[in-house]
C-alpha cells in the first residue's frame, strides 16, 4: 500500500503526516497524534464516543478515512479548553453531574459544541437531536440535557 | 484482509478516466457511513476491490437547485443538506422528512443522497419517497450519459443498475402541483440511530374530497423498495370519508406477502403495513379537512 501525504490541521495547529488508504481518522488521532480524548466504542458508527467537529461539523471519526480529510479542520475534546480555560459546556458537564463513567463524555461534549455553534439558542429537541447519535448507558440522559441547556440560558442572559 | 489502494480525483473527467481504465477493481467512497462499516465488518455484501477512489472532493456532484420542471440533486448531496434546505422543505417535505429520520446527526452530516440510493439497502429511507416522486438517476461515464427511473435502478436487495464503468452524479425530481399531499412513516426498533423495520411514502393528489391520483411505496417489505400498485389502482377515485380500512388493511398486506412471499418475519410484518398506511392516509386526509 501506498502512504499518502495529508495535512491536517487538530485543535488549530497543523500536521503533516503520511497514512495508510485504510486508516481511520479515529486511528490518527489516537494512535498517531496521540488525542486519545476521541474514544472508540463501537467503531460502526452507532455510539457516538469518536465523535469530532470536521470543518464544523460533528463527524463519527471511524467513518472517515485520513485520506479523505486532506486540508480539514479537526476539533477533538482536547480542543475545547483554550489556555488552560475549559469551556462552558465542560464546566456545566461538571457541575450538573452529566458525567459517570465518563466513555461518552468527549463525543457527548463535542456533539453539544459543534450545535452551539451552529445554533447558539437551540430547544430541547434540537438538544435531543444533536445527541442522539452519543450514547451514554450511565446517566440516562437528564444531566447531559440540562448541563446543555444550562449553557444555552447562560448565553441567554448575557 | 482487504487490501487497497486509494485514489482521489480532482475532478469528474479524472474520475470517468480512472472508471475507465480500472473497471471492476474499483470501489467508491463518499460518506462512508455505509462502506466503511462494511470494511470494518468485513461483511459479505462487500466484493473485493484493489482501489478505493475518494469521490468528496467533487464538486461536480455537489448542490441542490431548481431547473424549470425538476429539482436537480448532486449525488453527494448530504442527508443534512436535505433536512436544512428551504428548497427541498418547501417543495418536498416528504423528503426532508425521511432525511430526518436518517442515522444521527453524525451520520447525516456524512453521508450521501447518492450513497443512500446506491447502497441500494432495502430500508434505504429515501428511496420510498424518491421512488412516489418519480426520482430519476444521472449515471455518467466516459462516453455515455443516461437517466433511469430510481426503480429501474433498483435491482435487487443491495444491487443496482449501475455499471464499473459508472457514476451516479444526480437526482432529478420532477416538481408535483400544489394539491398533492405527502406523508412519510417509519416503523424502527428504537427512536434515534435506527434502521427501518419497515417504511412507507404516500403522495395523493386530492380534488372534491376524491382521491385522483395516488402512489404508496414501501421500504423493508418487499425485496427491494417498490409501488404497491394494486392498492393505488383500489384507492383511486375514491372518496376520501368512504374508505373501508379494514379492508385496505387486509388488500395491502396480501399485495406484500404476494410479492415477497411467507418469511419469518410475515405475521408481523402483515398487519404492520395494513395500519401503516391507514395511518398515513388518515394523516392526509387530516390534513386536507
Amino acid at each position: 500500500m501506498d502512504k499518502i501525504s495529508v495535512e491536517l490541521t487538530v485543535n488549530r495547529k497543523k500536521y503533516k503526516i503520511k497514512v495508510e488508504p485504510d486508516e481511520r481518522l479515529l486511528d490518527t488521532l489516537r494512535e498517531r497524534l496521540n488525542f486519545t480524548g476521541v474514544k472508540e466504542g463501537c467503531s460502526i458508527g452507532e455510539c457516538g464516543a469518536c465523535t469530532v467537529i470536521l470543518d464544523g461539523k460533528a463527524v463519527n471519526s471511524c467513518m472517515v478515512y485520513t485520506f479523505q480529510v486532506d486540508s480539514s479542520e479537526v476539533i477533538t475534546v482536547k480542543g475545547l479548553e483554550i489556555d488552560g480555560k475549559l469551556d462552558p459546556l465542560q464546566r456545566a458537564f461538571i457541575d450538573y453531574q452529566a458525567v459517570q463513567c465518563g466513555f461518552c463524555t468527549p463525543g457527548m461534549l463535542i456533539s453539544a459544541r459543534a450545535l452551539l455553534n451552529q445554533n447558539p439558542n437551540p430547544n430541547r429537541e434540537e438538544i435531543k437531536t444533536a445527541i442522539e447519535g452519543n450514547l451514554c448507558r450511565c446517566t440516562g440522559y437528564k444531566q447531559i440535557i440540562k448541563a446543555i441547556e444550562s449553557v444555552v440560558k447562560k448565553d441567554r442572559s448575557e | 484482509m482487504l487490501e487497497f489502494e486509494a485514489k482521489k480525483p480532482e475532478n469528474l473527467n479524472q474520475l470517468l478516466e480512472i472508471l475507465e481504465s480500472k473497471k471492476s477493481k474499483i470501489k467508491l467512497l463518499a460518506g462512508g457511513t455505509d462502506l466503511l462499516v462494511e470494511i470494518h465488518n468485513k461483511s459479505d455484501r462487500l466484493k473485493d476491490f484493489d482501489y478505493l477512489v475518494d469521490i468528496t472532493s467533487l464538486n461536480e456532484l455537489k448542490g441542490i437547485e431548481a431547473k424549470d420542471k425538476y429539482l436537480k440533486v448532486g449525488s453527494l448531496t448530504t442527508h443534512s443538506e436535505i433536512v436544512n434546505s428551504d428548497l427541498i422543505g418547501q417543495e418536498f417535505p416528504i423528503l426532508k422528512k425521511a432525511a430526518k429520520t436518517i442515522g444521527s446527526t453524525q451520520i447525516r452530516n456524512r453521508g450521501t443522497v447518492g450513497g443512500n440510493l446506491s447502497n441500494a439497502s432495502p430500508a434505504a429511507d429515501l428511496i420510498t419517497p424518491l421512488i412516489v416522486l418519480d426520482g430519476r438517476v444521472v449515471l455518467k461515464s466516459n462516453k455515455n450519459k443516461r437517466e433511469l427511473r430510481l426503480s429501474d435502478f433498483l435491482t435487487g436487495p443491495y444491487q443496482t443498475d449501475l455499471k464499473d464503468n459508472e457514476v451516479m452524479t444526480e437526482l432529478k425530481i420532477p416538481f408535483v402541483d400544489s394539491n398533492y399531499y405527502f406523508n412519510f412513516q417509519k416503523v424502527k426498533r428504537r427512536k434515534a440511530v435506527a434502521i427501518a423495520r419497515i417504511n412507507l411514502a404516500v403522495i395523493a393528489k386530492i380534488k372534491d374530497q376524491i382521491i385522483t391520483d395516488i402512489k404508496i411505496a414501501f421500504g423493508s417489505a418487499t425485496p427491494t423498495a417498490r409501488r404497491f400498485v394494486k392498492m393505488e389502482e383500489y384507492l383511486k377515485n375514491k372518496g376520501i370519508n368512504q374508505l373501508d380500512y379494514d379492508l385496505i388493511k387486509d388488500k395491502t398486506g396480501d399485495e406484500m406477502v404476494k410479492i415477497t412471499g411467507t418469511r419469518w418475519s410475515t405475521p408481523y410484518k402483515k398487519p404492520v403495513v395494513g395500519n401503516l398506511l391507514k395511518r398515513a392516509l388518515q394523516e392526509i386526509i387530516k390534513e386536507v379537512q
